[in-house]
């Protein structure tokens, strides 16, 4: 079973992603910002992130930074979300695997993770 | 690096279903947002919702509309199968009635939302209905649950595209906790006005959008809800200033003689004033029967039916039925009834557009005045109803009925001359026993015009204008008549004889 780490300061957002993957036979995690999203990748171990960008304590462009400077996690496949344009969000970090455009629909999401886990 | 084609943030819109309700909105509504539709008991909201539901579906989506009332899913399709928007092929497959209330008393809020969530899902649900929002209100344990429970309802119309509609009977004036979370908020009202009941939908609340502001006139027939804007809201905007180029005749060669453009300015409003008999009508008809497929013409009436006015029309040697057949010429009756005023601007407005009327005659305008419930609504409501008119280049001949049979003083109500370019004026005068029919010009906007008092002569062949009135000495002075000598005429040469 494929694990994936929600990392979004939206909890009702979070949450409901999770529920939803989970019915689609993944594993799924959340942690509310970047820094917590850090500390849980130890324990949870995951494929893949769903990464928001705008978070407070520490954005998602710090985080994925952070993810590509170590050996033990660069390998983690990212999807970086925001309700910025694309080009606003690639300015502070480019090192994701895709992204999407926030408002989306689940099944535009599901169809992305399924290829970047595929 | 993969980037989905997901950069267009314009938000897409969800047609309401229900005729006129998408122009209010700018559009209709915003997909995947959440609206609250709120009126007491009576006011059209089951028949709103289920209209929107049958009408989506009809278009390809697929709807759920969940209750959490009392009323038998049974029982509310028996009260709206006799609406036409209904088709029982739609039912279960693209559009299902669930309940929810045991799950609402046996998990609360919390067991609401996962059902809504889990059907939208399951359902691919592009619009959800939940009916009774006052019920998962009353369940609530705080304010913040009840936001809590719209805003997980949000992110799941987020995730799965879905426009969800809360239905509710609570009070429209407390501020309620939902109402500051919702995207949306739409009110139904059915009052009292004076004896005559007066429906009518206001859009409090529209995020993301620019509204129709104020309340709109609202009817529930057999084909569901219809909403008409108001005139004055939706064409407010006055046209560019144009002069007009041309004339219409006025199908009255004696008249056009008078007007040194040889007839109603093109796309202008002509407002022909005049007590009972003085033969307003009858302008109206000779201006109709010079109607062509070129220049089609349109009776907008309210108390001649068609036949009186094909008879009266070949009384005075006027084919109306040949014009009728060519399709140059329609003639839309309105038995005097419950109307609403805006409802009759939209019928106007849309028959203009089909027949690309360019001879209209409205007669009278006072059955536009007797259908508005607030009367100081009226003149606002000519002057954008006739600046739209002019826009889309229709020159129009209003009749406007006064109640002094015979006098020289004629108010002209309503502000009707702010909005009117040219007024006729007519009116009765006994003289030497007998009682003559007399009309004046007493405005021409862009022309220059006679304004002496004529005889009107109205015979077999038709309207005439005749000679100059010279006043007799036992003559009611409504006339005011010009002194034997005065014989000119501004800006065309010659007179009528």
């Amino acid at each position: 079973m494929k694990t994936i780490l929600v990392v979004d300061d939206e909890l009702a957002n979070a949450d409901l992603l999770c529920l939803l993957l989970e019915e689609e036979g993944y594993r799924a995690h959340s942690a509310v910002n970047g820094r917590q999203g850090l500390e849980r990748l130890t324990d949870v171990r995951p494929q893949l992130v769903i990464l928001d960008y705008m978070m407070p304590v520490m954005n998602g462009a710090e985080m994925g930074r952070a993810m590509r400077a170590s050996d033990a996690t660069r390998g983690i496949r990212i999807l970086m979300n925001s309700s910025l344009p694309e080009e606003a969000v690639r300015k502070q970090f480019s090192g994701y695997d895709a992204f999407l455009r926030k408002p989306y629909g689940i099944d535009e999401a599901l169809r992305v993770i399924a290829r970047l886990l595929g | 690096m993969t980037t989905i084609p997901t950069d267009a943030p314009v938000l897409e819109r969800l047609s309401s279903g229900i005729p006129g309700l998408d122009t209010v909105l700018g559009g209709g509504f915003f997909r995947s947002g959440v609206y609250i539709l709120h009126g007491l008991p009576g006011s059209g909201k089951t028949i709103f919702a289920n209209q929107l539901c049958f009408r989506h579906v009809a278009g390809g989506g697929t709807a759920v509309y969940v209750t959490l009332l009392a009323e038998s899913h049974s029982r509310m399709l028996q009260h709206i199968r006799t609406l036409r928007f209904f088709d029982e092929k739609a039912i279960p497959e693209r559009l299902t009635y669930l309940s929810a209330f045991h799950q609402l008393e046996t998990g609360g809020l919390k067991g609401l939302v996962e059902l809504l969530r889990r059907e939208m899902r399951a359902r691919s649900a592009s619009v959800l209905v939940l009916d009774g929002l006052v019920a998962a209100a009353e369940m609530a344990q705080s304010d913040s649950e009840l936001k809590r429970f719209v805003h997980e309802l949000q992110t799941s119309a987020v995730f799965h595209g879905c426009t969800a509609f809360l239905l509710t009977s609570g009070s429209p004036q407390r501020v309620n906790a939902e109402h500051t979370m919702v995207d949306g908020i739409l009110e139904l009202e059915d009052r009292l006005s004076d004896v005559r009941a007066d429906r009518s939908i206001q859009v409090r609340k529209f995020r993301g959008g620019a509204a129709l502001r104020g309340k709109h006139g609202m009817r529930i027939g057999d084909g569901g809800i219809e909403v008409f804007p108001r005139i004055e809201a939706l064409f407010d905007a006055p046209p560019a200033e144009i002069r007009p180029e041309g004339a219409l005749s006025s199908g009255i060669d004696t008249l056009d003689a008078l007007i040194a453009v040889g007839g109603y300015g093109d796309a202008s409003s002509t407002v022909v004033i005049g007590s009972s008999g003085t033969g307003k009508t009858t302008f109206g008809l000779q201006f109709l029967a010079r109607s062509s497929p070129a220049e089609p013409g349109l009776m907008f009436g309210f108390f001649e039916s068609a036949p009186r006015l094909r008879a009266k029309a070949r009384s005075i040697g006027l084919d109306l039925e040949t014009l009728e057949a060519q399709g140059a010429l329609t003639l839309a009756w309105h038995a005097q009834g419950e109307h609403l005023i805006d409802e009759l601007g939209h019928r106007l407005l849309e028959l203009v557009a089909e027949r690309g009327v360019r001879r209209l005659v409205i007669d009278g305008m006072s059955g536009f005045f007797e259908a508005a419930i607030h009367a100081e609504r009226t003149g606002r409501f000519f002057s954008c109803l006739t600046n739209e008119l002019r826009r889309r280049g229709v020159t129009a001949l209003i009749t406007l009925e006064t109640r002094d049979a015979v006098g020289s003083m004629v108010s002209t109500p309503f502000g009707v001359s702010a909005f009117v370019d040219n007024l006729l004026f007519l009116r009765f005068v006994e003289a030497r026993g007998e009682v003559k029919r007399l009309m004046s010009i007493t405005k021409m906007r862009d022309s220059d015009f006679d304004p002496g008092v004529r005889a009107v002569e109205i015979g077999a062949a038709g309207l005439r204008i005749a000679g100059r009135y010279l006043a007799g000495g036992d003559v009611i002075p409504s006339a005011e008549p010009l002194g034997p000598g005065d014989s000119s005429v501004p800006g065309r040469a010659g007179d009528p004889p």
